[in-house]
C-alpha cells in the first residue's frame, strides 16, 4: 500500500508541476520572446518486488523550452535585412518628399528663371521685367539652398542617430553578457537550462539584430558568443566590447562607427551590414552624398554657364555684364593623423568634367595617388605645383606645404557649393541682356551683301568694342581696318577679330564695307538675354552630353527610382521577415486552446490520482479493520 | 502546423495594417486627385510629369512672347498704313506740281508748304513710340529717336540696324520690328539699276527722261555722264579718274541714247557743256526724296531752262515715290508673312499645349472610378479581416471550462 501512496504522490507532484508549466505558459502567452515550455514526463525507476519489476510512479525530468535554432537564426537575419531596407526606405522617401513638390521644385524654378529671361528678352529696356528676372534668380537659388540645407540636416540626423544606435548596440551587448554569466552559472549549478533566462537572451540577440547584422556561436558552456561587421566581436562570453560613434578622420561632423574593446579600437564603418545602422550607413553613402554633390555641382553649373554667357553681354548702363552668381568653393579637408603640412587649393577648371565623386589624394612614396570615393582610380596629370596643377576630372589642384609619406586629403568638389550662393546682380539696369556689338552694313553699299548680327567670343578683349570696318576691296576680298592683310571671301564663313565674330553673306560689290561697332545705346538689344535663356538647355554637364535641365529630370528620377526600389525591398523584406517570424511563433509560440486542453489533461490526471490516493487510503483502512477490528 | 495565440494575433494585425496602409494611400491619392505625388510613387511617370509642366511653363512663356511679338507688329503695320496715306497724298502734290506751264512760282511754294508738312508727317510715323515710348524703327537703339533733323534740315538715321528677335516657340523665332534704315532708308535709287539727273547749272533746255534697261547683262554698274560737246554731239564718260569715254554720238531730241545696256531719251535743247547723269543705283531715304522735290519747288522756275530742269527731276521724283511705295508694300508683306507664322505657330502651339494637358492629366491625375472601386474593395478586404479576427480570436477553449 506504500507503494500505491508513494506512485500517487509521485504523479501529484509530476502533475502539479504540468500545471505549473502550463500556467507559466498562459501567463506568458502575450510575452514577446517567450518560449513556450514543456514538461517532461518520464516513469521513475521500477522496484524489484516479489519476483516482478513493479512500476514506482512518473517524475518530470526536466521543462523544456520548444525552440528552433535554424528558426531563429533565420528569423534573425530575416528582421536584420527588413530592418535595413525600412530604415533605407524611410530616410530615402524623405528626399523624395523634397523632391516632390513638382509645382515649386527645382525644375518649376528654373523654367521659371528661364521665362522671366525671357520676359527681359521681350522688353529689355523693362525695369519691371528685369527685377522680376532677379528675383526668379533669388527664388531659384533660395531653392537650391533650401534643398541642400535640408540635406544637411538630414546628414545630422544621420549622424545623431548613428550615435543613438553605437549606444542602443553597446547597452544590448552588456545586456547579453551579463545573461552570459547568469545562464552560465544556472547550467553549472544544477545542470537544468534555465529557460526564461535563455527566453530573455535570445531576445537580447533579437533586439540586437534589428539594429545591426550579427553572427552567434555556442560556447561548450552555453554561452553565446556575438560578432559584428567583419566578424568583430562584439560579446565574448560575459565580456562586452563597446560599439563607439567615432569622427571621420577628415570631418568631425561625420560619424563613424568603431569597436572598442580590450584588444583596441577597430573602424567598422566600412563593414556593417543590415539592421537599421546597416540602413542608415548605406542611405548616407548611396543618396545622401550623392544628392548633396548633385545638388552642388548643378548650383556650380549654372552659376558658371551663367556668368560665362552674362559676361559676354552688355548691360543697360552700356557696361559689360559682370559675374551673375557666386557659389561656393572646394572643400579640402587634412586628415586628423597626418603628420606634414600639406594642403591643398583646388579650383574647378572644367565644369562639364566635374563628377558627383569626392575625392582622397595621398602622399605615398611614389608622390601623391587620388582615387574617388567609391574607391576607383582617377587619372591624374600634373606635378601639383601652381605652374603645373594635378588635373583631374575638372579639378586644378595645387599642394601647398610639405607632406609626408601616408598623409591624404580629402578634395570635396561641389558640396559646399550651393550654402554661400548669391546672386551678385542687384541692380536690374546691371542685366546683361544686350550684347556689346552691333555689325551692319553701311548705307550705300552696292551690293546685296548682308552681315548677321554678330556674336561675343572674347569679353575680355580690349578691342571688343572698338569700331571696325570690313571694307570689301573686290568682290571676292575684304580686309578689316586695322589689319593690312587682304582675306579671301567666303559666304557664310566666320569673321573673327577683336573678340567677335560676324558671317557675311551674299554678293559684295568693291567698295561694300561693314562696320561692327559699340553697341552702347542698344539698349532694346535683347541677343544676350536669348542666349541666356537658351542656356539651361545646352549640354554642359557630363562632359557635354547633358543639359541642366535633363540633369534635373535625372537626378529626380534616380531619386525615385532608389526610394522606390528600397520601398518595394522594405515591403518584401517585411513578408519574409514575419513569415520567419510565424515559422518561430509555430514551435515556440503559446496556443491558448493547447493550453487549455493541458490544463483539463493534467487536472484529470491531479484528480484520477487524488482518487487513488482515496483508493490506497481506503485500502489501508479495511486492512486496519479486518486487523485491528 | 501549430499556430500559436500570439502568433495569429499578431498576423492578423500586421495584414490589418497592410491593408490600412493600402486604404490610407488611396485615401491621399483620392484627396489629392492625383496618382503620383513624390518622385517614389512612379519615378518615370514622375519625371515625364516633371517635364511636362516645365514645358507647358515653358510654352506659356512663348504664348506671352508672340502676344508681344503680334502687338508690336501690328503697331508696325499701322505705321505703314499711315505712311501709305501720306505718300499717295504726296504723289499727287507731285504730279500737280509737274504741270510747267500752268504753275506760278507762288503755286509752286503753297504746293512746296503742304509737302514739307507730310514730310514732317512721315518723319512723325517714323519717329513713332509704342506704349513704353520705344521707338519702333530705331533697331535696337530703342531709346534713341531714330530719324533726327528735319525742318529744312536733312532728315538722318542714327539708330542702328539690329532687328530684335521674340522667341515663339523652342526653335523660332520672329523679329518684332523692321529698323528705320530698311524702312525709310535703303530704298533704291531710280529703277533699282540706273537713276538719271540734270545737272542744276546747265544752261540748255534740255531733259532726260528715266530711261530703261535695254539688255541686263550688259549694264556695267558705274556713275555716267552724258556732256554735250556741242548742241549736237554728246560724249559718255565714265566715273574713272581720269574718266574714259564710253560712247560718243549725235544728238537728236527725243532720240534714245543707248550704252552699256541702257537707254535713256534726251529731249529738248541742250546748250554746249550741260551734262545729265546716268547713276548707278543707290539706296535713298524717302525724307531725301521729299525734301530734294521741296527745295526744287522753292525755287523759283518759268524760263525753258529751270523748266526743264524741274520736268526732268519731277519725273525722277515720281519714279522714286513708286519705288519707295512698292519698297514699303515690301516690308508690309513681311510684316503679313511675320504674323501669319506667329499664326501658324500660335496654333500649333495650342495643339501641343491640348496634348501636354491630356499627358499630364494621363499620368498624374487620378481615375477616380477606379480609385473608388479599389478602395471599396481595400474596405471589403479590412472589414473582412477585422470581422473574422473578432469571430476567431473569441474561440477559446477556456470559454466551455466551466
Amino acid at each position: 500500500m506504500a507503494d500505491l501512496l508513494n506512485t500517487s504522490i509521485s504523479g501529484l507532484l509530476a502533475f502539479q508541476r504540468a500545471l505549473d508549466v502550463t500556467s507559466h505558459n498562459i501567463t506568458n502567452a502575450n510575452t514577446p520572446g517567450y518560449s513556450r515550455q514543456l514538461p517532461d514526463f518520464t516513469t521513475r525507476s521500477p522496484q524489484f518486488i516479489g519476483g516482478n519489476w513493479v512500476g514506482s510512479g512518473a517524475d518530470v525530468s526536466a521543462i523544456n523550452r520548444a525552440y528552433d535554432n535554424f528558426l531563429a537564426g533565420q528569423s534573425r537575419s530575416a528582421a536584420s535585412a527588413y530592418n535595413q531596407s525600412n530604415t533605407y526606405a524611410t530616410q530615402a522617401a524623405r528626399i523624395s518628399n523634397l523632391f516632390g513638390d513638382s509645382t515649386t521644385g527645382l525644375s518649376a524654378s528654373m523654367q521659371k528663371f528661364v521665362n522671366s529671361l525671357q520676359a527681359v528678352a521681350d522688353s529689355p529696356n523693362s525695369i519691371a521685367a528685369r527685377q522680376t528676372m532677379l528675383s526668379e534668380a533669388q527664388t531659384l537659388v533660395d531653392r537650391l539652398k533650401s534643398y541642400d540645407s535640408s540635406l544637411r540636416s538630414l546628414d545630422s540626423q544621420v549622424n545623431a542617430s548613428i550615435s543613438t544606435e553605437a549606444d542602443t548596440i553597446s547597452s544590448l551587448a552588456r545586456g547579453i553578457a551579463e545573461l552570459n554569466k547568469q545562464i552560465a552559472s544556472g547550467y553549472a549549478q544544477t545542470g537544468q537550462a534555465p529557460n526564461d533566462l535563455l527566453d530573455q537572451r535570445d531576445r537580447l540577440i533579437d533586439e540586437l539584430s534589428t539594429h545591426v547584422n550579427v553572427n552567434v556561436t555556442k560556447t561548450d558552456d552555453n554561452q553565446l558568443n556575438v560578432f559584428i561587421g567583419n566578424g568583430q566581436p562584439l560579446v565574448v562570453g560575459d565580456e562586452p566590447a563597446r560599439v563607439v560613434a567615432t569622427s571621420d578622420p577628415y570631418d568631425p561632423t561625420r560619424k563613424r562607427l568603431a569597436v572598442q574593446s580590450s584588444v583596441g579600437t577597430i573602424d567598422i564603418t566600412g563593414s556593417i551590414a543590415g539592421g537599421t545602422l546597416g540602413g542608415l550607413l548605406s542611405f548616407r553613402t548611396e543618396m545622401l552624398d550623392p544628392a548633396r554633390n548633385t545638388i552642388g555641382r548643378m548650383s556650380v553649373a549654372l552659376a558658371d554657364v551663367m556668368n560665362e554667357q552674362h559676361r559676354a553681354g552688355m548691360d543697360l548702363n552700356g557696361d559689360m555684364g559682370g559675374d551673375f552668381f557666386s557659389v561656393g568653393g572646394v572643400d579640402v579637408r587634412a586628415h586628423a593623423n597626418n603628420t606634414g603640412t600639406a594642403g591643398a587649393t583646388v579650383t574647378r577648371t572644367d565644369t562639364g568634367a566635374l563628377t558627383n565623386s569626392d575625392y582622397i589624394l595621398t602622399n605615398t612614396a611614389g608622390g601623391w595617388t587620388v582615387r574617388r570615393s567609391d574607391g576607383t582610380a582617377a587619372t591624374m596629370t600634373g606635378t601639383g605645383t601652381a605652374g603645373d596643377p594635378f588635373l583631374v576630372d575638372g579639378l586644378s589642384i595645387v599642394i601647398s606645404g610639405t607632406a609626408n609619406v601616408g598623409d591624404s586629403l580629402q578634395i570635396k568638389p561641389t558640396s559646399g557649393a550651393v550654402s554661400p550662393m548669391q546672386v551678385l546682380i542687384n541692380d536690374p539696369a546691371e542685366i546683361a541682356a544686350a550684347a556689346p556689338i552691333v555689325a551692319q552694313p553701311t548705307a550705300g553699299n552696292r551690293g546685296n551683301a548682308t552681315i548677321s548680327a554678330g556674336e561675343v567670343l572674347n569679353p575680355t578683349n580690349p578691342a571688343l568694342r572698338t569700331a571696325a570696318t570690313i571694307t570689301f576691296t573686290s568682290a571676292t576680298t575684304y580686309q578689316i581696318s586695322g589689319d593690312p592683310t587682304v582675306y579671301t571671301y567666303t559666304p557664310g564663313a566666320d569673321i573673327d577679330a577683336n573678340g567677335w565674330r560676324v558671317e557675311i553673306n551674299g554678293t559684295p560689290a568693291a567698295g561694300d564695307s561693314f562696320t561692327v561697332r559699340d553697341n552702347s545705346t542698344g539698349t532694346g538689344d535683347n541677343r544676350n538675354a536669348l542666349l541666356l535663356a537658351g542656356l539651361m538647355s545646352e549640354p554642359v554637364l557630363n562632359n557635354g552630353t547633358t543639359s541642366l535641365s535633363s540633369a534635373i529630370g535625372q537626378f529626380v528620377g534616380d531619386v525615385g527610382v532608389k526610394t522606390n526600389q528600397a520601398q518595394v525591398t522594405a515591403a518584401a523584406q517585411k513578408v519574409v521577415a514575419e513569415e520567419a517570424e510565424g515559422a518561430m511563433q509555430a514551435v515556440s509560440g503559446v496556443n491558448l486552446d493547447e493550453e487549455a486542453a493541458n490544463l483539463l489533461r493534467f487536472q484529470q490526471a491531479y484528480m484520477a490520482i487524488s482518487q487513488m490516493i482515496r483508493v490506497a487510503d481506503s485500502c489501508f483502512q479495511s486492512v486496519l479493520q479486518a486487523t485491528g477490528g | 502546423m501549430r499556430i500559436s495565440t500570439l502568433g495569429f494575433s499578431m498576423g492578423a494585425i500586421s495584414a490589418m495594417m497592410t491593408q490600412q496602409s493600402a486604404l490610407a494611400k488611396l485615401q491621399n491619392q483620392v484627396a489629392l486627385g492625383q496618382r503620383v505625388s513624390t518622385p517614389a510613387d512612379d519615378p518615370i511617370a514622375f519625371v515625364h510629369i516633371q517635364e511636362l509642366q516645365r514645358a507647358q511653363s515653358e510654352s506659356e512663356q512663348f504664348a506671352k512672347n508672340s502676344t508681344l511679338a503680334k502687338n508690336r507688329l501690328s503697331l508696325e503695320e499701322q505705321a505703314f498704313v499711315d505712311t501709305t496715306n501720306v505718300m499717295s497724298r504726296v504723289r499727287d502734290l507731285i504730279v500737280q506740281a509737274g504741270n510747267t506751264a500752268t504753275l506760278s512760282d507762288v503755286d509752286r511754294e503753297s504746293i512746296a508748304t503742304e509737302l514739307a508738312a507730310r514730310l514732317d508727317e512721315l518723319q512723325a510715323i517714323a519717329n513713332r513710340q509704342d506704349g513704353n515710348g520705344e521707338y519702333l524703327f530705331s533697331g535696337y537703339s530703342t531709346r534713341t529717336e531714330p530719324f533726327s533733323g528735319g525742318d529744312g534740315t536733312p532728315i538722318s538715321y542714327v539708330g542702328d540696324q539690329g532687328a530684335r528677335q521674340l522667341q515663339i516657340s523652342s526653335t523660332q523665332r520672329v523679329a518684332d520690328s523692321h529698323n528705320g534704315f530698311e524702312v525709310f532708308v535703303d530704298i533704291p535709287q531710280g529703277n533699282g539699276i540706273f537713276d538719271t539727273g540734270v545737272n542744276m547749272s546747265n544752261t540748255g533746255s534740255g531733259m532726260i527722261d528715266i530711261g530703261s534697261v535695254v539688255d541686263r547683262p550688259s549694264w556695267v554698274p558705274d556713275d555716267y555722264t552724258i556732256t554735250f560737246t556741242s548742241p549736237t554731239a554728246y560724249e559718255i564718260t565714265d566715273g574713272a579718274t581720269p574718266a574714259n569715254v564710253v560712247q560718243t554720238g549725235t544728238y537728236t531730241s527725243g532720240a534714245a541714247i543707248t550704252f552699256n545696256g541702257v537707254s535713256v531719251t534726251i529731249t529738248g535743247v541742250p546748250a554746249t557743256g550741260d551734262t545729265f547723269e546716268v547713276n548707278q543705283s543707290r539706296n535713298e531715304s524717302i525724307f531725301d526724296t521729299i525734301g530734294a522735290v521741296v527745295d526744287l519747288l522753292n525755287m523759283p522756275a518759268g524760263d525753258s531752262t529751270a523748266n526743264a530742269k524741274l520736268t526732268s527731276t519731277l519725273r525722277g521724283s515720281l519714279q522714286q515715290m513708286d519705288q519707295a511705295t512698292d519698297h514699303f508694300l515690301g516690308v508690309r508683306a513681311q510684316v503679313g508673312v511675320r504674323l501669319a507664322t506667329i499664326d501658324s505657330v500660335d496654333s500649333s502651339r495650342e495643339a501641343m499645349d491640348i496634348d501636354l494637358k491630356s499627358t499630364l492629366s494621363d499620368l498624374r491625375d487620378l481615375d477616380y472610378a477606379e480609385a473608388i472601386a479599389q478602395m471599396n474593395q481595400q474596405l471589403v478586404g479590412l472589414q473582412a479581416a477585422q470581422m473574422s479576427y473578432s469571430k476567431i480570436s473569441n474561440l477559446s477553449l477556456f470559454n466551455y471550462l466551466r
